[in-house]
């Protein structure tokens, strides 16, 4: 009986750690990046303003409302309106204060307008957000290594 | 030489002076009639509004404040809402017709709520919306000399049913004649002989706009002929359209209090507090009957006449086949609609206007306040002024029937803030809060007692080296010499506390422990937290500053604590949210600025102090559970002689401060926590914050101490409190007799997260 027990258990076992494995590694063939890739990446981000400004168009807000908001204000950001994606932002901020993603477009706003401290404090604000994924974190540091 | 007087000279040098005065008063009426069209009509007061309410997914809302954010638009629950201005809630699901806002179309929508944010929007046809916005509440406006106030509409603004109705009502020959319509004349003529007194106008809308162009109403045959050259001006100078539209935008519709209402764009506002193109026709039909006696048939004052009125209208326009014999049925069985005037006078939220025009006057020149027909968006939050209002009343009449009469002449002042953006939504400077005078919010310097208090602490725990929650501190008695007398700090209680732990010093407010504290840290580095939170005048050198001689005005106040809320990010506070011109478009914004003024370690440092106010301090009666979900802090102030009596309070995203006390500076019985702390009690339970996440600081630690000697302890121990500390700062001795009830097993492991944590997590440098 305890045998026929261990049995199951080892078959079950070996099931799992087998799939375990087999997702594991089709993760990593479709999101893999080598390591020279992403230094070049975050390298661009500090050189390439483009490059930032298109990293952060990228981050979406969670909560699907503000983004809406949020994608109002890219319109802008892009026509060059600064003033009205200003307005937009602060209007999403309204109805959610954890969006990195707002906080991500505020620094790249003030940045734009050559307000680099302000830019910095907002990316500091933006960093006190629970749940900030780990490229959020990145894009809102990348301002913080602004020099004036 | 001899001048020969002839019957026929006279007759020619009287004609040509005849001519010449005529040609005198032609040209006076015509420079008066260009004036005005092309001048006075077109200056527009500025208008102050509320802020918009945004509703989305996930917006925080207390469902209370939203049904009387309705109440104050004017929208009526129905059972099945139909029209503009009309919601039902049930079951947590509000439906509301929309009036429509800038860029907010009009319609139906069902919003569902949860316990305290919106949980789905959907329109009409059941599919999801992301926002809808509730349009704003006009709360006055600067006017100029002659308080005439109107809204100019722009063709495209005009419906086409209120052009039929005016022209079917007041004149149908308007396109036919040239200013003076002489069948209306002769028509008024034989009417006025047969009464034997002038009983009837034969004016056109050419006639009425000049007549009111000459600022009198008085019916004499001199100034009907003045009327009538001045009409046929106005023919010759503009086009028919053109002076349809001033006769829209200039016709006096109301006077409300000292301001005239002029203009449909205006009295739509005035008496259905939306915009003209929402009206239906048996609103159009009041306003234009309104025309004949705006006194007489005003439907808030006469009813009875309004409605007979309006009923003739809508009889007129079913005579001229503008409606149907179904709908005049359906429109006469319709009550008049207007809106309460309560929530649109101009004199409302007095304190909140200070701050309006303190900003505006930065930017503004005066005469383009009051003529370019300005919008100014503000940040105010209705609900929160009236709130605000109430609760420092209310409160009054608390204390007065727990006092006595002696409090009859007790003043206050309170400010409500949202701390991240700091947009002032609420202000109050009178304990008699909707009357003009003296705004005790900005103009009240007073000592501000313990509320100095945070700011030594801050100034210790930005030192968090040297300094943290648990640094003992002396609450022994004290003497020295400042100022070439002896200065003695008492407590409150007129105990002395001996060793006691930092926050306990504060959540306590002991004096003497806290004096030293700012001895030890020195004037200097005091100074610097002060400038660090906006506070721009210079300290007093005196010890007596760091127990709160120290002088403020309430919105100073509130300013230095957003810094604090604000978790060390410094943002000037702001009454107004943007200006737009007449046209919409933006003339200027009042953007969100921050500035890092101070790491947000030792900032949530201070705060848990403050936290414990609520819990076990001088504010305490708030569930834990209530205190946790809102990341409540608080702090009382009381000055020598319980002169004044301040509380300081965030909750939510809402910081409040409350000031009490008498103009004359005399004692009051009062205390922080028996004055101030009501009021800001009151206010909070009316609008009952939604909770908000805590911060995420990869810097902080959480260790289990003892109450009283502030060194290491457990859970299980008495009087243990689990306070935070800056990673590095952590007591680290466990005095023996705490060995057994502290583990320290849970402590290695929660270390062991830590790091792992601090190894995947970058935070700020």
């Amino acid at each position: 009986m305890i045998l026929v027990r261990f049995t199951i258990v080892a078959v079950l076992i070996a099931t799992l750690i087998s799939c375990a494995s087999n997702q594991n590694k089709d993760f990593v063939s479709s999101k893999e990046i080598s390591v020279n890739e992403f230094s070049s990446s975050v390298g661009k981000l500090i050189t390439n303003l483009n490059f930032l400004e298109d990293e952060i168009l990228k981050i979406n807000a969670k909560n699907p409302s503000v983004q809406r908001i949020v994608a109002g204000s890219d319109k802008y950001i892009k026509e060059g309106k600064l003033v009205q994606a200003n307005s937009e932002l602060e209007r999403a901020l309204r109805i959610s204060k954890q969006e990195s993603a707002v906080y991500l477009r505020l620094s790249l706003l003030r940045f734009n307008q050559g307000l680099v401290e302000e830019s910095k404090s907002f990316a500091s604000r933006g960093l006190l957000i629970r749940d900030v994924s780990s490229w959020e974190r990145l894009l809102l540091n990348v301002f913080l290594k602004f020099q004036l | 030489m001899k001048i020969k007087l002839t019957l026929s000279s006279i007759a020619i040098i009287s004609f040509v002076a005849i001519l010449v005065f005529v040609a005198a008063v032609v040209a006076l009426i015509d420079s008066r009639v260009t004036n005005k069209l092309e001048g006075v009509l077109w200056t527009v007061p500025a208008k102050v509004y509320s802020r918009t309410l945004d509703l989305a997914e996930g917006s925080r809302i207390n469902r209370d404040n939203l049904l009387k954010e309705l109440d104050m638009l004017s929208y009526s629950e129905k059972k099945e809402p139909s029209r503009p201005g009309e919601f039902l809630y049930r079951n947590n699901k509000l439906r509301i017709f929309l009036r429509g806002y800038e860029e907010q179309k009009s319609g139906l929508f069902d919003v569902f709520l949860d316990e305290s944010s919106v949980s789905r929007i959907t329109n009409q046809l059941g599919l999801p919306e992301d926002v809808v916005r509730l349009e704003p509440i006009a709360i006055g406006g600067v006017y100029p000399a002659h308080m005439e106030d109107r809204v100019l509409l722009n063709w495209p603004q005009v419906p086409e049913i209120l052009i039929d109705t005016i022209l079917a009502v007041e004149d149908q020959d308007f396109f036919n004649h040239n200013g003076i319509s002489v069948r209306s004349i002769s028509r008024a003529f034989f009417a006025n002989i047969k009464a034997a007194e002038i009983a009837q106008g034969g004016s056109t809308i050419t006639q009425q706009l000049a007549k009111n162009l000459f600022f009198s109403s008085e019916q004499t045959i001199k100034r009907k002929a003045m009327e009538a050259v001045a009409a046929l001006l106005i023919e010759f100078h503009y086009s028919k359209e053109e002076i349809l539209l001033a006769y829209i935008n200039d016709v006096f519709i109301a006077q409300s209090g000292k301001r005239a209402v002029h203009g449909f764009g205006m009295g739509a506002q005035h008496f259905f507090g939306t915009s003209i193109m929402n009206l239906e026709t048996d609103e159009v039909a009041l306003l234009v009957g309104m025309l004949k006696g705006p006194s007489l048939y005003n439907p808030r004052r006469n009813p009875k006449n309004a409605k007979q009125r309006r009923d003739l209208v809508l009889n007129v326009l079913k005579r001229e086949r503008i409606i149907n014999q179904e709908m005049l049925e359906i429109y006469r069985d319709r009550p008049l609609k207007v809106v309460s005037p309560s929530f649109r006078s101009e004199t409302k939220y007095p304190a909140f206007h200070d701050l309006v025009r303190l900003e505006l006057r930065e930017n503004f020149a005066d005469s383009d306040l009051r003529t370019k027909g300005l919008s100014i968006q503000t940040n105010i939050d209705p609900v929160f002024q009236e709130s605000l209002e109430s609760s420092i009343i209310k409160t009054k009449e608390e204390l007065i029937k727990k006092y006595g009469e002696r409090l009859k002449d007790l003043e206050g002042a309170a400010i409500a803030v949202d701390i991240t953006s700091g947009e002032i939504k609420a202000v109050v400077g009178s304990t008699a809060p909707s009357k003009y005078g003296f705004n005790r919010s900005i103009n009240a310097i007073r000592p501000i007692g313990s509320l100095v208090k945070p700011f030594i602490y801050l100034t210790a725990l930005n030192q968090y080296v040297d300094y943290n929650l648990t640094t003992i501190l002396d609450d022994s008695e004290l003497e020295l010499i400042s100022g070439g007398m002896i200065w003695k700090p008492n407590n409150f209680d007129k105990k002395f506390h001996g060793q006691v732990p930092l926050h306990k010093a504060l959540w306590q407010s002991y004096n003497i422990a806290s004096a030293r504290l700012g001895i030890d840290l020195g004037y200097d580095s005091v100074q610097s937290i002060f400038t660090k939170l906006g506070i721009e005048k210079q300290i007093p050198r005196f010890p007596s500053l760091f127990i709160g001689s120290f002088e403020m005005s309430p919105y100073e106040a509130v300013q230095a604590y957003q810094t604090i809320a604000a978790d060390g990010f410094y943002t000037p506070l702001r009454s107004i949210r943007e200006i737009r011109d007449p046209k919409g478009n933006i003339k200027l914004t009042y953007p969100y600025n921050i500035e890092q003024r101070i790491r947000p370690e030792p900032v949530e440092l201070l705060k848990f102090a403050m936290k414990q106010t609520f819990i076990r301090g001088t504010a305490r009666g708030y569930s834990k559970q209530k205190i946790e979900s809102w990341q409540a802090g608080g702090k009382t102030g009381t000055s020598d002689d319980q002169r004044d009596s301040w509380f300081i309070g965030f909750a939510g995203e809402t910081l409040v401060l409350v000031w009490l006390g008498f103009d004359d500076n005399r004692p009051t019985p009062l205390t922080g926590r028996t004055g101030a702390l009501e009021v800001w009690k009151n206010f909070i339970e009316i609008v009952d914050p939604p909770p908000i996440q805590k911060n995420s600081l990869p810097r902080i630690n959480m260790v289990w101490t003892d109450l009283k000697d502030g060194k290491l302890s457990g859970e299980k121990c008495k009087n243990s409190i689990l306070v935070p500390f800056v990673v590095g700062t952590e007591p680290t001795t466990i005095p023996a007799v705490r060995n057994k009830c502290s583990s320290n097993k849970k402590k290695n492991e929660s270390n062991i997260m830590d790091k792992l944590k601090k190894v995947f997590e970058e935070g700020q440098d």
